[in-house]
């Protein structure tokens, strides 16, 4: 491998890398605006400046490529100077309000300010002023003052969402974005621009004013939106979820991820219509109990059904632990053969960037851990006209809502004697439901998905539910979570009185009179190790941040 | 650990004790006939200067209303964690303003660094020392309570701006 | 006398001085406030009857009225008898301490102390030993790492300072020939009290009396910034009354054990060339005494007000490698002073 010395440190490089890259493998770095990894480079920041030996002025780490040999220095007198100057300049009309800008806290200006500026201005003329509070789009939101022209949202939206719908206007100091007469900045991946603005000239509509980033917590989780499976970044505070980001997968999403599932796919969670404490309808009277009551309802109104009676719906929205767990408890208990679940595709819905057909995010998932036909048992659409007919007189649908996909299995579910629902938020099923038992949602617990490549990703609770506790289970704390008590309005946020599916199934099974008995979603897991060899060699460490491939799957990614 | 030493031995007397001791008894015993300085309150009240750090207020602009643009500073660098601050947006010429400021009294240790950090002198400490509440809900303090007319706060605001 | 006799009077001795003794401890909490109020140019508790004289009654009130707590990793039983043991001793202590001469009254000659023993000097260092075992249990039975702490330094401290405190003594004892208060006292006509004749071993005394009651700069047993309460962080109520009501007893009793064994006791130096009627006479004894006490009482106060605490290792240097060689040589001071003039 070539060689070339930066500050003194011999380091490697792959041939064809650019300075900055080569810096960056080796974990130096060189400050940098407009240059982004995934995006071209455009060279027009100017701070990435570095000295090269025998060269005889500064260049940009950004577009020179390295070479054998090569001797670089990033922290010279000399790049140092450069880098003030860089900086010096940028601020000339980069307006000072921080206290009102989104960006703060996570701002690339403000920390390299920070760290390579003078700390005080010799400009004393007036700074200029262009348009501020500008909606490029139905989700962004544009402040020229703060642009410092690095060009990355433009770049984006040519390269990455192949929308060309942003461009410069005007030149010199007057220089700022717009869209292309007529358009507007609406493709499906604009949030993105807000994440890689290195300034607060981009932000989010939806997020605007909400938060500080420095009160709230991060939690490293998966989006739950398509069958892609995004890695994300969930932002809480107050126990309220308040934004997504994109977390950097090169397997998976890169650096992206799209609109539609970083607006709509946490919203449920902080929802008022949440299923809060289980509830029960008894001669048309709705009841809200404790958990355990529900359990034991739901334990004595379902034992006296035999297999041929009763129906289980898994779901794709479920995590493998939930949907291995249903599958053995509905085994087990009834030895229970229709077994199936609801796929949700879209076939007009798709894109070759990000978006899936697929819109759920744990179908193969929902496969490999059981959740299909038995013997002779019936799938779906025999289920739903075995209910019409009357033969099937008690289903148990899990994190699903049967009664939305059509008015004939609306129609059907009426008929049922008994239907137990366990689900997150109130709906057109858990309106016909004889029982509801209130399911932890996707950032309330631990838990496993398999994307459409069969990828195996973890999620991890961000949100707590009344039984647990952010420091016990190791969950990810804010500042605020860590110093505040019951008696502080900013630390004491709603906490839905809710179990993760598999615990219910758990509880319930224990009611029977079955074996099923977890206390936790990693013995779930280490059992659906045992009994099914896909997983086999797993668990909760080795998946780790960044998901792992399955084996067995290896064929299905190649044919994708 | 570090060995602190003093600078010079003590001396012969000094090791006594005795006569230092002795020194130390005269002063207190001076002191028994000084002017006593209690103030008998609350028959009596005081009325602190300008550099005093009282309750923690908000600026109220009598056009415009608060200065707050609620960065947040103030809540982040509050040693107590007093302050809750929820921005909100709105129409002036800053964007932003606090939907909701409240600060929790009984957390308050006023300490003055919120009125510190404060970019827009929007909090600052007042000469009220009279807090009195009965249970918890009462000592969080809103922005009905916070507000403060800047006239009130004159006095404050020159003192920053001539010796901060 | 009869029996009867001696036990009426006996018990109405009793009741005077414990009834005394009380009055004086609680008023000497309010004058402990006030003059560490004028110290610091404050003044005080002003608020409860003309210039706060009420005050200790409020504040036995108010500690009559707190919630008497056991903590849970407590020893209850010995937890509640800890403060008992600590007041008991400090008042039975007062038994032998003669504030006045015999007096005759309605034809009975009776000592001015509830108890005249000849071994009374002896008594008083018994007692003041037992008095460590109150600190002691309240600390260990407390079930807190300060209160056992505090209760630790107390025991040993104690035990330090009684070795000069006893070697002290041991000088008065050799001058007066006794052990008996009445006549230690009565052995120091006229000017030839102890403070006089032995400096250093009224000097040694008197420290020792502060290690002995807990008093800064000795009060290690409970200092605050590193042990919160000491032996007594555990208490509350009524039986933290009992040890704060304890260390102002025994504060009393060091100031009359100083007053009696180096100050002359009730003497008043050539009261008797004045011709003074015999009752005159007594009275004006009688109030020395409490003059005395007073001012050792007042030298109490103000040495607290005055005198950072020691540090724990100071404290122990100060106890062996000082005070004790300094009463050692106190002794034989005497020795030679009786010696040579055969007082």
């Amino acid at each position: 491998m070539p060689k070339l010395t930066i500050n003194g440190r011999e380091i490697d490089f792959k041939q064809g890398q650019t300075v900055i890259e080569a810096a960056k493998d080796n974990g130096i770095e060189i400050p940098h605006y407009c240059w982004h990894p995934s995006l071209s480079v455009s060279g027009n920041c100017r701070v990435c400046l570095v000295e090269l030996e025998k060269m005889p002025k500064l260049v940009i780490a950004c577009s020179t490529l390295a070479a054998e040999g090569m001797v670089v220095h990033t922290q010279s007198e000399k790049t140092l100077q450069a880098r003030n100057a860089v900086m010096e300049f940028l601020l000339i009309n980069h307006p000072l309000d921080c206290p009102i800008c989104d960006e703060a806290g996570e701002c690339k200006l403000q920390e390299y300010a920070f760290d390579h500026g003078y700390g005080e201005s010799r400009f004393d003329e007036m700074k200029n002023r262009k348009e501020k509070r500008v909606a490029l789009g139905p989700r962004i939101m544009f402040d020229g003052d703060r642009c410092i022209s690095c060009s990355r949202c433009i770049r984006f939206s040519d390269e990455i969402a192949k929308a060309t719908q942003l461009t410069f206007v005007q030149r010199g100091d007057r220089v700022t974005i717009k869209t292309f007469p007529g358009e507007e900045f609406d493709n499906p991946y604009t949030l993105n621009t807000v994440d890689i603005c290195p300034v607060g000239a981009l932000t989010s509509r939806d997020f605007r004013f909400k938060a500080r980033v420095w009160d709230m917590s991060e939690t490293k989780t998966i989006c739950p939106g398509c069958s892609r499976g995004c890695n994300i970044e969930m932002w809480v505070r107050n126990n309220e979820i308040l934004r997504l980001t994109p977390r950097e997968n090169l397997e998976v999403n890169e650096y992206w991820m799209c609109d539609w599932g970083r607006l709509n796919t946490f919203k449920f969670v902080n929802a008022r219509n949440r299923i809060d404490g289980a509830l029960i309808r008894e001669n048309e009277v709705i009841t809200k109990v404790s958990v355990e009551e529900g359990i034991s309802k739901t334990a004595q109104a379902i034992q006296k059904y035999k297999a041929s009676q009763i129906a289980f719906l898994g779901s794709a929205f479920a995590t493998c632990e939930d949907n291995f767990s249903l599958a053995k408890f509905a085994k087990e208990s009834f030895s229970a053969n229709n077994i199936d679940f609801i796929r949700y595709v879209d076939e007009t819905n798709q894109d070759d960037i990000l978006i899936k057909p697929d819109k759920t995010p744990n179908t193969l998932g929902a496969k490999s851990t059981g959740i299909k036909p038995g013997n002779s048992g019936l799938n779906i659409h025999e289920i739903f006209s075995e209910i019409k007919k009357g033969n099937i007189k008690a289903l148990f649908v899990m994190e699903d809502n049967p009664a939305a996909i059509s008015d004939d299995y609306k129609n059907a579910l009426k008929k049922l004697e008994l239907l137990i629902v366990l689900s997150v938020n109130e709906n057109e099923t858990t309106e016909l439901a004889d029982i509801v038992l209130p399911a932890a949602a996707y950032a309330e617990k631990n838990g496993t998905f398999i994307n459409f490549e069969g990828r195996l990703q973890r999620i991890r609770p961000a949100v707590v539910t009344q039984n647990m506790e952010r420091s016990l289970d190791g969950m990810s704390m804010s500042r605020l979570d860590k110093f505040g008590t019951k008696y502080d309005s900013w630390a004491s946020g709603h906490r839905v009185d809710a179990q993760p599916s598999w615990k219910l199934i758990s509880m319930l099974s224990q009611k029977l009179g079955g074996k099923i008995n977890y206390q936790t979603a990693e013995d779930v897991f280490d059992d659906l190790v045992k009994s099914n060899k896909e997983f086999s060699g797993l668990d909760y460490d080795i998946i780790g941040e960044k998901g792992t491939q399955l084996d067995s799957f290896i064929k299905v990614k190649e044919t994708v | 650990m570090a060995v602190k030493r003093r600078k010079n031995d003590l001396n012969i007397l000094e090791k006594l004790y005795i006569p230092e001791i002795a020194k130390g008894m005269a002063l207190t015993l001076k002191n028994m006939f000084r002017p006593r300085v209690t103030m008998q309150y609350p028959e009596v009240k005081f009325d602190p200067p300008a550099s005093y750090r009282g309750r923690p207020v908000l600026v109220e602009e009598p056009e415009t209303g608060e200065r707050c643009v609620a960065c947040g500073l103030c809540s982040r660098v509050c040693p107590a964690l007093a302050i809750e601050v929820q921005a909100a947006e709105t129409d002036r010429e800053k964007e932003r303003y606090p939907e909701k400021f409240e600060i929790n009294m009984i957390r308050c240790i006023f300490c003055g660094f919120c009125e510190e950090v404060c970019p827009e002198e929007a909090i600052v400490m007042s000469k009220d020392y009279e807090l009195v509440y009965t249970n918890r809900q009462d000592a969080i303090y809103g922005k009905d309570k916070l507000l403060v007319p800047v006239e009130e706060l004159q006095d404050r605001l020159d003192y920053l701006r001539n010796f901060k | 006398m009869t029996l009867l006799e001696i036990t009426i009077i006996t018990m109405i001795r009793i009741a005077i001085i414990i009834s005394v003794l009380l009055l004086t401890v609680s008023y000497l909490v309010y004058f402990e406030r006030k003059i560490s109020a004028w110290t610091q140019n404050r003044i005080g508790p002003n608020r409860v009857g003309w210039r706060g004289a009420l005050q200790p009654f409020a504040d036995v009130g108010k500690l009559l009225l707190k919630e008497d707590i056991i903590p849970s990793a407590s020893n209850k039983s010995i937890h509640t008898l800890a403060p008992f043991i600590t007041l008991v001793i400090a008042f039975s202590t007062y038994a032998v301490i003669p504030i006045g001469p015999n007096v005759t009254l309605f034809g009975y000659d009776i000592p001015l102390a509830v108890a005249d023993v000849n071994i009374g000097i002896l008594y008083v260092l018994a007692l003041t030993s037992l008095g460590v075992y109150g600190i002691t249990l309240a600390g260990w039975s407390s079930g807190s790492k300060y209160s056992l702490i505090g209760g630790i330094r107390s025991s040993a401290q104690m035990i330090s300072y009684e070795v000069s405190m006893g070697f002290s003594i041991a000088g008065v004892v050799l001058v007066a020939g006794s052990l008996s208060p009445i006549t230690i006292v009565e052995s120091q006509y006229g000017w030839m009290w102890n403070a006089v004749l032995q400096p250093i071993g009224f000097i040694t005394f008197a420290i020792s009396a502060f290690a002995e009651t807990n008093r800064l700069p000795f009060d290690l047993p409970e200092a605050e910034p590193e042990l919160v309460g000491g032996y007594h962080t555990e208490y509350s109520s009524m039986k933290f009354a009992s040890f704060f009501l304890a260390e102002y007893a025994n504060m009393i009793i060091a100031s009359a054990l100083i007053v009696t064994l180096y100050l002359g006791g009730w003497q008043v130096p050539y009261i008797d060339k004045l011709g003074l009627g015999e009752t005159l006479t007594v009275l004006i004894q009688i109030g020395s005494f409490f003059v005395k006490m007073g001012a050792v009482l007042f030298f109490f106060i103000w040495v607290r007000w005055s005198i950072p605490r020691f540090r724990y290792d100071q404290l122990m240097s100060l106890g062996w490698k000082v005070m004790f060689p300094l009463s050692l040589f106190n002794v034989v001071w005497v020795a030679v002073l009786i010696m040579l003039f055969n007082i």
